[in-house]
Parts: structure tokens; sequence; C-alpha cells
């Protein structure tokens, strides 16, 4: 039976999320989509002013000698409206596929909304792919909304070529 | 008409908190100066301001407002999302939002992001419009992502071992 615990990532994790993360592009078909690096991550997760979080699953090998095999994770940071308070927003949610049937992501699930309450947060919010089948019923069967389905949300993004663009004043 | 743009300061709450009650219809907006003006603050907001001889007739300079804070992309690292942006009526067609828009572009490059990320209404046709015609993309459209939220019951249930 395969042990697995959860914990809080460590700098030491930053090659391990990096990985996973590109596991989880390239199930979505954009694997070519990732430029986040190892330093970045480093960075901006564990630095003065984290920009995100992140919770890594780890099983345990066959031998008590062999090191722990990190298998999961989930990237999460705390958005704000000034109407209806903190949300935790789940950025990245994954276990590698030969760990999944174990109970792994319920339990990120459950850390993550547990989290959510202690902090005081009034929801938890993330985007799913509507051709993501597996993931969409994951989501709906533990009650949560479809916010575009059900109030027309459409995410709208500004690249970074079209940001430099806005940034330039106009030319008077 | 004259107008300039600069980050907000605790001296804007008040007008902030006008804006968003107008923009929102809603009553009240809970603890603004606190998550937004102290030492940590969650978000972070840009003001319109126009001289005095174009305030409004209750004696209004501070006509818009831009509400964001900064997310993360597991794809490309550091981004802002913009929550709110607001003209009062009055001021509209004039440049007012494309120069907010542009303030928060310029310190989203500075604080070193890569994009931009906002929701939109569908049936909010002239908001949709104007940001397409600013060079953003469609997600939802083009990549299918929905916006999910679980809140409540549903949040509480979820934390139950």
């Amino acid at each position: 039976k395969m042990e697995y615990k959860l914990r809080k990532a460590e700098p030491r994790d930053v090659s391990d999320i990096l990985r996973l993360v590109k596991e989880l592009a390239k199930y979505e078909e954009m694997e070519h989509q990732v430029t986040l690096t190892e330093q970045e991550l480093l960075e901006d997760g564990f630095g003065d002013t984290p920009f995100y979080h992140c919770i890594i699953a780890e099983i345990q090998g066959a031998n008590s000698s062999d090191e722990p095999k990190v298998v999961g994770f989930a990237m999460y940071y705390f958005t704000y409206d000034p109407w209806v308070g903190k949300q935790l927003y789940l950025e990245d949610f994954y276990v590698m596929d030969e760990c999944r049937g174990l109970g792994i992501g319920s339990e990120i699930l459950r850390h993550l909304s547990n989290l959510a309450m202690k902090t005081r947060c009034t929801g938890m919010m993330f985007v799913v792919a509507e051709n993501n089948e597996p993931s969409v019923q994951f989501y709906k069967r533990r009650g949560a909304e479809d916010l575009s389905q059900e109030e027309g949300w459409r995410l709208f993004r500004f690249d970074k070529d079209s940001l430099v663009k806005m940034a330039t004043p106009p030319e008077e | 008409m004259d107008f300039s743009i600069r980050a907000a300061s605790l001296d804007d709450c008040k007008d902030i908190m006008r804006m968003i009650m107008v923009s929102r219809h809603v009553r009240a907006a809970r603890n603004l100066e606190q998550d937004g003006f102290s030492k940590n603050p969650f978000f972070h907001v840009v003001i319109a301001e126009v001289p005095e001889q174009h305030r409004t007739k209750e004696g209004h300079t501070k006509i818009g407002y831009a509400l964001y804070f900064y997310s993360y992309s597991s794809w490309k690292g550091r981004s802002i999302y913009m929550l709110d942006l607001y003209v009062m009526p009055e001021f509209r067609g004039k440049g007012v939002g494309k120069a907010l828009m542009s303030k928060v572009a310029q310190l989203a490059l500075a604080a070193g992001c890569h994009q931009l990320n906002f929701t939109v209404a569908d049936w909010n046709k002239p908001s949709m419009d104007f940001y397409l015609s600013q060079g953003c993309f469609d997600v939802t459209a083009s990549l299918g992502y929905h916006c999910m939220r679980c809140e409540g019951e549903a949040l509480e249930h979820l934390a139950q071992p």
C-alpha cells in the first residue's frame, strides 16, 4: 500500500514543482506555453513576499532508505474582492497518473478548503477547461459552481506583448 | 479634458469607496482601508483625477479607479489580476479608462509581471468591445476556460475530514 503525505513546499522542491507544472500543461496540450523557470519559482515563492504557495504530496519509496518521491502538488494564492473579501485561488492542482485513485487529490482539496476556512476566505476559485470532462465532473461533484456558465463570466487576458503596447503612452 | 492618473493613497479611500458602491451597486465595501492601505495590502488602486474646474456638481475630482492585485501563473510566473475598472459616466469617452489601464500595465511590467488577467460578464458588450480593442484576448472563448468557485456549504463540506 502506497503511503503518502502532504506538506508545505520548500525551496528544494522547485525542480519537482516545475516538472509537475509541465506534466499538467502537457496533459492540457500546452507544454510549449510554460516559460516559468526554477529560478523564478524560487524567488517568487520563497522570498519576502511570496506570489504563490504550494503544497506537495510525496510517497515513500519501497525501502526506508529510498528518497521520497514528489507525486502531486497544488499551487495557490490569495485574492481579494472588496465586496466578498478574501478568496483562495487554486492555480494548479495535479497528481501524477500512476498515483491516481489513492485519494491524494481529494486530500489536497480537503487541506486547501480547510486552509481557506481557517484564513477566513469566503470561497475557493479556479478555472477548468470545459473539455476536461473528468476535472469538470470532479469539481461539480464537490459543489463547485461554474460562474462562466451560470453568470456569463469570461476570463480575458493581456499577454506580455499587449501589456507593453498598453503601457506605452500614445504619440501626442 | 485634462486628467491625471496616480497610485491611490489612504486619503483616497472615501472616494474609492464611493465609486465601488456605485460601480457594483452595493451599499458597502468592507474593510477597504485596512485591506488596501495597511502595511501588507491585499490589493492596490490607481485613481483618475480631474482639476478643480472639472469637478462634478457634488464636488468630486476623483472620477475613476482601477483595483488590482498580484497573482501567479504556473506557465508564465508573476501576473496581475485587475478586479475593477470604473470611470464615472459623465467622464467616459475621454480616454480615462485607457489611461487607467495603461498605468496598471506600467506598474505590472515594473513589477516583473508577464500578463494581466480580468473577467468580464458576457452580457456587458460595451466593456468586452473596449477591452478587445485594447489588445487582449478572450481566454474563455479561445481556450474554453470556465471560472469556477466553491463557497459556503460546499466549501465547508470539502473541508470535512
